[in-house]
């Protein structure tokens, strides 16, 4: 039974993790003088409990399953990648730009989303390089370049492709390269599919590839897997590769997917925080491709319900994202199951010896 | 009362796995005398002077000073009572200076009065260092001075030295033994592990054998002899035939023992390898091996032997000469280029390179052959071949797993071990490198091992065999050379030596006469 | 250029290096100890907005105060996880980040307006007027921490400790000093100038508490200690660098003919792209404590 409870031990700990956060939520809604009960009823309510919300649910969920496969496949390969943020805003760009052409239905979409693909590739190549290079840890690279991304995308938003007619949004998204919706009347797209399916492939490549168990090996030991053959640059510039490709691909489906505007609000409003939510959600899902899809669907909910549930207990939105801080927090500790159970036996009233 | 520093009695070390360090070891340390202890590798030395300097506790036993019984929990404690140790891998840091890493130890006192405390040390026992240069800057023989005075400082009544002369030259070893005697003068008491011979015999007054974790025999220096000593070291459970030998070291083209070819298949040629530490650990050393023969390296550890095999393998660059597999040279070929052209590794620190403890069995049945053909199929993983080959390692070794989808670390070191024996040799090597092969593995698994190297070797394959287990090396070589400081002390048929040819090969003695 | 002119880009450029300085120096604490935090983003935003909390409440004394104890507070807590409990550093740098992001947002919107707040300036920290400009009285002590730190970390027994536990923890523990709590001790120090350096910004110099406040400024200050290598008035230079970038990107948009032909947000990435040059020339060259990022485990 070992192996079922190898398997059980992450899905737990990221539960008891989850728990750990959601008791933090409360107790910071109760500081402030919220009342929590009321708060997490709603929220759970319209994000788990309506179809609608379920569906907002998984539309929240389709760019963060893409963020979040950036971070992971690098985690699996020991890199520390934190760009996908920038990455995706340059697949956005991408996809908007692509508007410009006309293409036949069907292809638009195919093209766009591989532009923006791309366009998340070329942005992970000079960090890639750095690394391999110069040695320059990723954390630094990435995140200087999410920042360059962030005054780019600001600068083509507002100068070019500025909506001519609407300046304070980008031009919106041709009905030839629209994401068709799931769903009508939810923000459901296609791109969920093309999420989940983006997860499913990645977890094939890692577990039944060749490369893929070069990628992990080097993650695992790198000294095994030097002596294994495996090329410590070239898993680099794969990692980024497929990273990069994956948070392109994020920025694409948010814009080609969200109704009614399909676009992208000047300040980046409609699209900024889904790089770092993923890092946040992969760490939930384990970085293993099939659980970051439902730890995206769970905090996608969150971010559904969040709505709600300032509307009715009159919390603040944001607050979820406090939550999933904490969830993270508690993900760091090494042996979280281990130390439950002391703090459990430290809880409980002592004995007499009869 | 007899007058002593301080006691062990009945001390038992028993670790979490299992293994039983020391048993029941009686030790007496008397002030004013250089008291060596002796004992090959896993005789239990280090443990027991870790026990007495407070670092490990014993499992059971006691220490007891002449005021009473004492009981430390930390280096600290042992401190307190005079006791200080010198570790064989120094705690140093790097970036600091001498002076820094002494103050380290000693916070209360100023810096001006550390260094008027220092200068005077130096002065006393002669071991000139320099105090203001970055310790990692120093020579190896230096850095050993300054661990020396960090102790020192602590004004110890007890110096205990871990293999101190591993890392010295001849001279600086000379240095050394003249500033235990002064040590001795003063009253201090010294105790000296060491695994060389001529050492113990030149400067101990009384000398402690300890094997297998308990004592062989106690002697004064002056009435023993190194005959003597390598006897009660090696014990007489070894059967050995024979007289002593003359030995010398070149190689023994004749001694062949099984079917042999003209051709070598291994070839090493006036090799120069560096350690870690940036010493040569490996100076100008040359030998053959043929197929169908057994090469055992034989000797205690840290005199060459790790980074031999990590040269011969492609994990350390070779400083200078050559090394020829089959006639060609291979000398900084890449791990997966020599595998390519037939020699497989057994390697020494299985976590390190062997396995990946993360991974599944079937996982790292593959390692290093992930891309070949019979592995994969444009790109893709051929799961059902790598599983076969997994069930086939599993059965053919009799490897004790959960399945060949079990985390590898969820495996015994012996089962562990026969999953990287098992892949290295189905990738057919014509050359075999097995690095402690049954180091750590329970007497099923390392039976299991040696049957397996032998029967390779009944194969036509070559084998060499680095071993600090002497009986394992002695029982399954055709040849054995002793490696020391870098070179061998000689090359010879086990059935030729007397254990006191062998202790005294392994302590440095050339030649193997006493 | 007029000298005007001139004294307010020297004063841009003092103010901006504030935060990363004292940030900076702070983290210098921590690394020679081992631990690496790259939650200082996070340290940053929530100390901004808690130092704003603080100066409405009691005066900007206060305010910094708050920032400091935020800080620290986050310390001793990554402190806890990392030095104690051995957790991932980077988890729970990231978590820290994370965190942040959604508790300033949310009480920027409690406190009733939405992702911006401006500090009354009742209870901001009054600059220092002199015949050239307005200056803050932090910026002194920006330029002052470094020599302290420097002479702390190099120059006392205290000193030695920490950079013995970041170098060799094993070495220090033999010797007798407490690994766990001097890590402990060194972060959650080192996040407490961090918390300092955000209450800096929103009540000393920037005025106003936003979501985005802290722009990268905890990793511009990462990448500053890479430059620096851990000595701290190398970390002075940084910053003092950093702050002249920002300047100059000032500077050049008020150039003749240069507003109307780069736009802004060009202007806005030269810190970063600068950040990111001088890293990558400098990486290679530095060295770190060899037990950095490696929980110490007794054996």
């Amino acid at each position: 039974m070992s192996w079922l409870w190898r398997g059980l031990r992450p899905v737990l700990e990221s539960v008891l993790a989850g728990v750990i956060g959601l008791g933090a939520g409360a107790l910071i809604m109760w500081a402030w003088g919220y009342n929590p009960w009321p708060a997490y009823a709603a929220l759970f309510r319209e994000s788990f409990g309506s179809g609608y919300g379920l569906a907002s649910a998984l539309a929240n969920a389709t760019p963060l399953i893409l963020t979040a496969l950036t971070f992971a496949i690098g985690a699996r390969a020991g890199l520390f990648i934190i760009g996908a943020e920038g990455m995706m805003y340059m697949g956005a760009m991408a996809a908007v730009a692509l508007s410009f052409f006309r293409l036949p239905s069907g292809f638009h979409a195919v093209f766009a989303l591989a532009f923006a693909a791309l366009a998340g590739i070329v942005w992970g190549l000079v960090p890639a390089l750095l690394r391999i290079l110069r040695g320059v840890h990723e954390v630094i690279s990435t995140i200087m370049f999410n920042w360059i991304s962030h005054f780019l995308a600001f600068y083509l938003v507002a100068n070019v492709l500025v909506d001519p007619v609407r300046a304070e949004k980008t031009i919106s998204v041709a009905r030839t390269s629209r994401l068709p919706l799931l769903l009508r009347g939810t923000d459901l797209s296609l791109g969920i599919v093309v999420a989940s399916a983006a997860a499913f492939l990645l977890y094939v490549y890692l577990w039944h590839t060749v490369s893929g168990y070069e990628i992990r090996a080097a993650g695992a030991n790198p000294h095994a897997a030097r002596y294994g053959g495996v090329s410590p640059q070239k898993t680099v510039l794969l990692v980024f590769l497929l990273g990069g490709a994956a948070a392109g691909l994020a920025g694409a489906v948010e814009v080609m997917g969200r109704p009614p505007t399909y676009a992208v609000y000047s300040g980046l409003t409609n699209i900024a925080g889904f790089g770092f939510d993923g890092i946040g959600v992969a760490m939930i899902g384990r970085i293993h491709p099939l659980g970051i899809i439902p730890a995206a669907v769970f905090y996608g909910g969150l971010q559904a319900g969040a709505r709600l549930m300032q509307m009715e207990a009159g919390v603040p939105f944001e607050m979820v994202r406090a939550v999933q801080g904490v969830i993270v927090l508690a993900l760091a500790l090494p042996e979280l199951i281990r130390l439950f159970r002391v703090f459990v036996r430290t809880l409980s009233p002592k004995r007499r010896p009869v | 009362m007899a007058n002593f520093l301080v006691r062990a009695e009945g001390i038992t070390k028993v670790y979490p796995d299992g293994t039983v360090a020391l048993s029941g070891v009686d030790l007496e340390v008397r002030p004013g005398e250089v008291l060596g202890l002796l004992g090959e590798n896993g005789a239990g030395k280090t443990t027991l002077t870790k026990i007495l300097s407070g670092l490990l506790p014993p499992t059971s036993g006691r220490l007891l000073t002449p005021k009473g019984p004492v009981r430390f929990h930390s280096p600290k404690d042992a401190l307190g009572l005079g006791i200080g140790m010198v570790h064989q891998h120094f705690a140093l840091v790097d970036t600091f200076t001498a002076l820094e890493n002494v103050a380290l130890g000693l916070p209360r006192l100023s810096r001006t009065l550390l260094r008027k405390r220092l200068e005077k040390l130096v002065e006393e026992t002669g071991l000139k260092v320099p105090l203001d240069v970055p310790v990692e800057k120093l020579a190896v023989g230096e850095r050993q001075r300054v661990e020396i005075l960090k102790v020192l400082a602590r004004e110890v009544e007890l110096l205990i030295l871990d293999e101190p002369t591993s890392v010295l030259t001849p001279v600086e070893t000379a240095e050394l033994f003249k500033f235990l005697r002064r040590l001795k003068e003063q009253g201090k008491a010294v105790i000296f592990i060491t695994h060389k011979l001529k050492e113990a015999l030149a400067v101990t007054d009384r000398i402690v054998v300890l094997r297998r974790g308990k004592v062989a025999g106690e002697v004064e220096t002056g009435k023993t002899t190194a005959v003597e000593l390598a006897k009660l070291m090696v014990g007489t459970e070894v059967e050995l035939k024979g007289r002593p030998v003359e030995l010398s070291l070149e190689v023994e083209a004749q001694a062949a023992s099984g079917p042999r070819r003209e051709e070598p298949a291994l070839v090493v040629k006036d090799l120069f390898v560096r350690a870690d530490t940036g010493e040569w650990a490996v100076r100008n050393l040359s030998f053959e091996l043929f197929p169908g023969e057994i090469l055992g390296i034989a000797g205690v550890e840290g005199n060459g032997q790790t980074e031999l095999v990590e040269a011969i393998c492609g994990l350390r660059p070779i400083g200078s000469g050559k090394v020829f597999l089959f006639g060609h040279e291979v000398s900084d070929l890449s791990p997966t280029d020599l595998y390519r052209l037939g020699l497989a590794h057994i390697p020494e620190d299985r976590w390190k390179y062997g396995l990946i403890l993360s991974f599944t069995v079937a996982e790292n049945a593959i390692l290093g052959m992930q891309r070949e053909r019979r592995f994969q199929f444009l790109g893709f993983v051929r799961a059902k071949a790598v599983r076969e080959h997994a069930g086939r390692l599993v059965r053919e070794f009799g490897i004790q797993a959960a399945g060949i989808s079990a985390p590898v670390k969820s495996l015994s070191g012996g089962n562990q071990q026969k999953l990287i024996a098992g892949r290295e040799l189905t990738k057919d090597p014509r050359v075999i490198v097995a690095a402690q092969p049954t180091r750590g593995l329970d007497i099923g698994a390392a039976q299991f091992i040696r049957d397996l190297l032998l029967r390779l070797r009944d194969e036509g394959r070559a084998i060499l065999l680095v071993s600090a287990d002497l009986d394992e090396v002695l029982a399954l070589s055709d040849r054995v050379a002793f490696m020391y400081e870098g070179g061998f002390t000689g090359i010879a048929r086990p059935a030729e030596l007397s254990p006191e040819a062998v202790g005294l090969l392994m302590g440095g003695v050339k030649g193997g006469r006493g | 250029m007029s000298w005007a002119y001139f004294w307010s880009l020297f004063s841009i450029s003092l103010h901006a290096m504030v935060p990363i300085t004292i940030t900076a120096v702070g983290e210098v604490i921590g690394e020679s100890a081992g631990l690496f935090n790259i939650g200082l983003e996070g340290i940053l935003l929530l100390s901004a907005f808690t130092g704003t909390l603080g100066a409405r409440a009691g005066g900007p004394l206060l305010g910094l105060l708050a920032g400091l104890a935020t800080g620290l507070g986050i310390g001793l807590i990554f402190g806890l996880i990392c030095a104690y409990w051995k957790g991932s550093q980077m988890i729970a740098g990231v978590g820290i980040n994370l965190f942040a992001l959604g508790f300033v947002a949310f009480g920027l919107q409690v406190l009733g307006s939405p992702g911006f707040y401006t500090v009354p300036r009742a209870v901001q920290l009054p600059p220092i007027r002199t015949a050239v400009g307005a200056f803050s009285p932090l910026i002194p002590l920006a330029l002052v921490l470094p020599f302290l730190v420097h002479f702390v970390l190099n120059h006392t027994r205290l000193g030695l400790k920490i950079k013995a536990v970041g170098e060799n923890p094993e070495a220090a523990d033999v010797a007798g000093v407490p690994v766990e709590l001097v890590q402990l001790l060194s972060t959650a120090v080192g996040a407490a100038l961090a918390g300092l350096a955000g209450a800096y910004m929103s009540v000393s110099w920037l005025g106003s508490v936003t979501k985005e406040i802290s722009a990268g400024r905890g990793f511009i200050a990462l990448a500053t200690v890479v430059f620096s290598g851990l000595r701290p008035l190398l970390a002075l230079a940084g910053g003092l660098l950093f702050g002249f970038f920002e300047s100059l990107a000032t500077w050049i948009q008020s150039l003749p003919g240069i507003k109307e032909a780069v736009p802004w947000q060009f202007i806005s990435m030269i810190p970063y792209i600068a950040t990111l040059l001088v890293v990558a020339g400098v990486i290679g060259r530095a060295r770190f404590p060899k037990s950095l990022g490696v929980p110490y485990r007794r054996e």
